[in-house]
């Protein structure tokens, strides 16, 4: 009897206890998932399959439409949704389709109209009058009208709100609604690349006042591009359906996208192959010889206005000495670099702006591989057993292995690279704090030449972390900023590259290529060259 | 017994406690804030060094923890640095499917080891044990993510059998819910199950050598009886411990199979969250996958007054 008394009380304990975790899992706050929650499940049926998805989709009347669910693999997933608080390029990837900008870059990387349909300068440059589209409606209904820029560009200002973008506003005065029609933008200097800084880039999103004010931003963005957003869940990925009212007359075709995370870019690329989805981000360099002959996907590249570089820290010695730098800006090979780093998938270039582009310019001071003027200059600079270390990290694992292939191209002239490896977290502290002889990344999704130099290489430049000042380069960085004609401007900023390349303040290396693959289904789709993803005007043909 | 539960409770909440000040000093040690993260890689300092401010991030670290920790005793775990939504609400989206590949792993882990190990052991010496024995350390030995990649190549990409990642809900499709789940659950199960044979296997043979199997081999039982009466109840305790260890682990997600299965657990929560320096949502999963850990043991300490008559708790 006893024994099965204490049997019992165990029984009781043990249920007690579950019950415990149940609580303990379930209680505390309600979970808010919106109104997502609960149209989910009815508009992707199984999950990342885009037969099933498509078949739930209403084929919508005389407007295109009609076009199923596009399923999209993205390496990772949104963070957030607020178009001026996130940074991370998942959370870009799936508002590019929800929001749209002021002005907006065209498949050229040259500015165009979008929500202001056109746009005057004043004779002293310094007041900016926007005409506003007619008829662009919300996501919720609501009409579009000029406030609804200024309150978003007030918002991305207000130091309160930390938007990273804030800087893109460096020379803006003021942002007023003149009238429901009509926006204001008034400056204290000229600023010729402004239609660049308010309209290159998704982060400077126009946005609506209710969804900052009810909270829903994060998790329910309303916008006024191609598509609505419906749901976001970790295990179904983010679901867009089609805007009727897209104010593109006809876009998009698609019924909707749906985009899911695969970090694993071997898994991910598996999943295009067995149709699971119809495209994916990115594909891994040394994957694309393997799949350009895959008759069953299609890959395509774009070379953008990103660049890869190193920088020596010139507040350490001999890194102060700019024959040291030049010597091995001289001593290394960026053939080779790009080869092993992008599978040739890049091109090797000497300065930061690609061929092709606008404000390109030849400009290559450098011999390839020149040991023996290296060894020179080197010695001249009184410069022995030189050890740099290197900082990189493998959350962008081309660093890596650019820093391998350095070190051996370095040693040839007796410098000993030490490659330190870190998170790219700890990456970025160290960056800012100096902690490095040398640094190796990118920069991305550069449009206009002063995003390409001045908070890098001008001495007040927010990210001049390695430490270079030249008054020469200031000046003409500084005028170019203000310079309103473009062949001028072009000039200005042609000779700021040259110094900057001679004084060695980058040591670049290539432009890489944008590369996506999708299925052959997929039309109407093209890598551009700022990575932006765009489907409006992409079609899937079953 | 309510005594024993109460201060079993009352050891758990201290052994939190701990849990949050290793975790609060471990990624404090580390450089990199979440605000850098947050900003990206280009924004002007005075922002920066605003939003620092405002989230508390120049205070002197005992004052955060503190500042914390008040919080998190009236249950508000914080908001996210990264998405800006409450701590609780991210760590509880993330458990459906955490807790279905630690279910699916332990299911598969215990359908191999049980009739395994138990085979094994009383056949000890036979070929079929050399064999299981192998098995077993192959089983620990292949990392899970080539298995993992292996298992998407073969049954996804080669034979078209089974989807190669991702999740879908039990509520969305059942169906897609279990072909979703066969392949991580296999690559999992098959490590856990690789363990637990071992341990199955030397808990029977351990019982199978005790005088009470010896006498009642003496009296004449038959051997499946000897098994089923005398060996397995004795051998369940150890078991239990074990499998209640492995279910502990699982439950704290299982951060690279994860990732190779796309696959929306805690473990690649917590993976992200080391990565963005979020402290607020690491903290908080890591005390889910502390507490569960905690819990599943007091549940294993309860079952063994079930299962063993002689274990009482005051």
């Amino acid at each position: 009897m006893k024994k099965k008394r204490n049997r019992v009380v165990a029984w009781i304990g043990i249920v007690l206890v579950l019950a415990m975790i149940a609580t303990a899992c379930g209680g505390g706050e309600e979970v808010d998932l919106g109104d997502a929650a609960v149209t989910t499940t009815a508009a992707t049926g199984g999950g990342a399959t885009p037969t099933t998805s498509g078949s739930t989709a209403t084929t919508s009347g005389d407007t295109g439409g009609g076009g199923g669910v596009l399923v999209a693999a993205q390496g990772a997933e949104p963070d957030r949704f607020d178009p001026h608080l996130t940074s991370a390029y998942a959370s870009f990837q799936v508002l590019e389709n929800v929001y749209d900008t002021l002005v907006q870059p065209g498949a050229d990387l040259q500015m165009e109209p979008a929500l202001a349909e056109s746009w005057t300068i004043s004779t002293d440059n310094l007041t900016w009058t926007f005409k506003m589209r007619e008829g662009v409606k919300w996501h919720n209904g609501r009409d579009f009208v000029a406030e609804d820029v200024a309150y978003s560009f007030n918002r991305i200002l207000d130091p309160d709100v930390g938007a990273a973008n804030a800087w893109r506003f460096g020379s803006v005065e003021s942002v007023t609604a003149v009238d429901d029609m009509t926006l204001e933008i008034k400056l204290n200097r000229p600023t010729p690349n402004l239609l660049v800084s308010i309209g290159g880039f998704k982060g400077m999103s126009i946005i609506p006042k209710e969804i900052v004010d009810d909270g829903t931003i994060d998790t329910f963005p309303i916008g006024t591009g191609p598509f609505k957003f419906v749901s976001f869940s970790p295990g179904d990925g983010v679901v867009l359906e089609r805007n009727d009212d897209y104010w593109r007359e006809g876009l998009p075709y698609l019924d909707g996208v749906q985009f899911v995370a695969i970090p694993d870019p071997t898994v991910k690329l598996t999943n295009l192959q067995t149709g699971e989805v119809h495209w994916v981000d990115s594909v891994p360099p040394e994957q694309i010889e393997s799949l350009e002959s895959d008759s069953g996907v299609v890959v395509d590249r774009a070379s953008g206005g990103d660049y890869h570089y190193f920088a020596l820290n010139q507040n350490r010695e001999p890194f102060d000495d700019v024959n040291v730098r030049r010597a091995i800006a001289m001593a290394i090979d960026r053939d080779e670099i790009t080869l092993a780093a992008q599978f040739g998938a890049a091109t090797a270039n000497q300065a930061a702006i690609p061929q092709g582009n606008f404000w390109y310019e030849a400009i290559a001071p450098f011999a390839t591989s020149d040991t023996a003027q290296a060894q020179q200059l080197l010695a001249d600079a009184g410069v022995e057993d030189l050890t740099i270390e290197f900082l990189v990290t493998s959350d962008f694992p081309e660093t890596v292995t650019q820093a391998q292939v350095i070190s051996a191209q370095l040693a040839d002239i007796g410098v000993t690279v030490e490659i330190r490896d870190v998170d790219f977290t700890t990456w970025l502290a160290d960056e800012a704090e100096g902690n490095f002889d040398a640094f190796m990344l990118s920069w991305i999704g550069n449009i206009d030449p002063d995003d390409f130099y001045y908070a890098q290489h001008h001495s007040t430049g927010g990210f001049n972390f390695q430490g270079y000042a030249n008054p020469e380069v200031d000046s003409l960085l500084d005028a170019a900023r203000v310079e309103t004609d473009q062949g001028a401007r072009k000039a200005l900023y042609d000779q700021a590259a040259a110094l900057i390349i001679n004084d060695a303040s980058y040591i670049y290396l290539y432009n890489p290529d944008n590369i996506s693959a999708w299925l052959p289904d997929v039309t109407g789709y093209a890598v551009r060259g700022d990575n932006a993803v765009r489907f409006e005007e992409t079609q899937l043909n079953r | 017994m309510t005594g024993f539960v109460v201060r079993r409770l009352i050891q758990v909440l201290l052994a939190l406690l701990g849990v949050s000040i290793i975790v609060f000093a471990l990624i404090h040690l580390v450089p990199g804030d979440p605000v850098r993260v947050a900003l990206g890689t280009r924004f002007d300092q005075e922002i920066y060094d605003r939003l620092v401010q405002r989230a508390g991030l120049d205070k002197p670290l005992l004052e955060q923890y503190f500042s914390w920790l008040s919080n998190a005793l009236t249950g508000d775990l914080g908001v996210s640095f990264r998405s800006g939504r409450p701590v609780t609400a991210v760590v509880l989206e993330r458990l459906p499917a955490t807790i279905t590949l630690a279910f699916g792993a332990l299911f598969v882990a215990l359908v191999i080891s049980i009739p395994v190990g138990i085979v094994s052991a009383v056949r000890s010496g036979s070929k079929l044990d050399y064999v299981a024995t192998a098995a077993s350390q192959v089983g620990v030995s292949v990392p899970d993510f080539w298995a993992g990649i292996m298992y998407i190549l073969l049954f996804a990409l080669t034979l078209s059998w089974l989807p190669p990642s991702g999740y879908v809900s039990f509520a969305e499709s059942p169906w897609e819910w279990v072909r979703h789940l066969v392949l991580p659950a296999v690559t999992v199960g098959l490590i856990s199950g690789s363990i637990l044979t071992r341990f199955v296997r030397s808990a029977v043979l351990e019982a199978l050598n005790q005088d009470y199997v010896r006498t009642a081999r003496a009296k004449g039982l038959p051997e499946s009886r000897i098994i089923r009466k005398h060996v397995l109840p004795n051998a369940w305790i150890p078991i239990v411990t074990v499998i209640g260890l492995q279910l502990g682990f699982l439950l704290g997600g299982v951060v690279v199979v994860e990732v190779i299965f796309a696959w929306p657990g805690l473990g690649r929560l917590a993976l992200i969250a080391v990565q963005d320096r979020d402290f607020t949502v690491l903290q908080g999963a890591v005390l889910y996958i502390a507490f569960m850990f905690l819990m599943i043991n007091l549940v294993v300490d309860l079952l063994y007054a079930y299962l063993d008559p002689r274990v009482k708790y005051e």
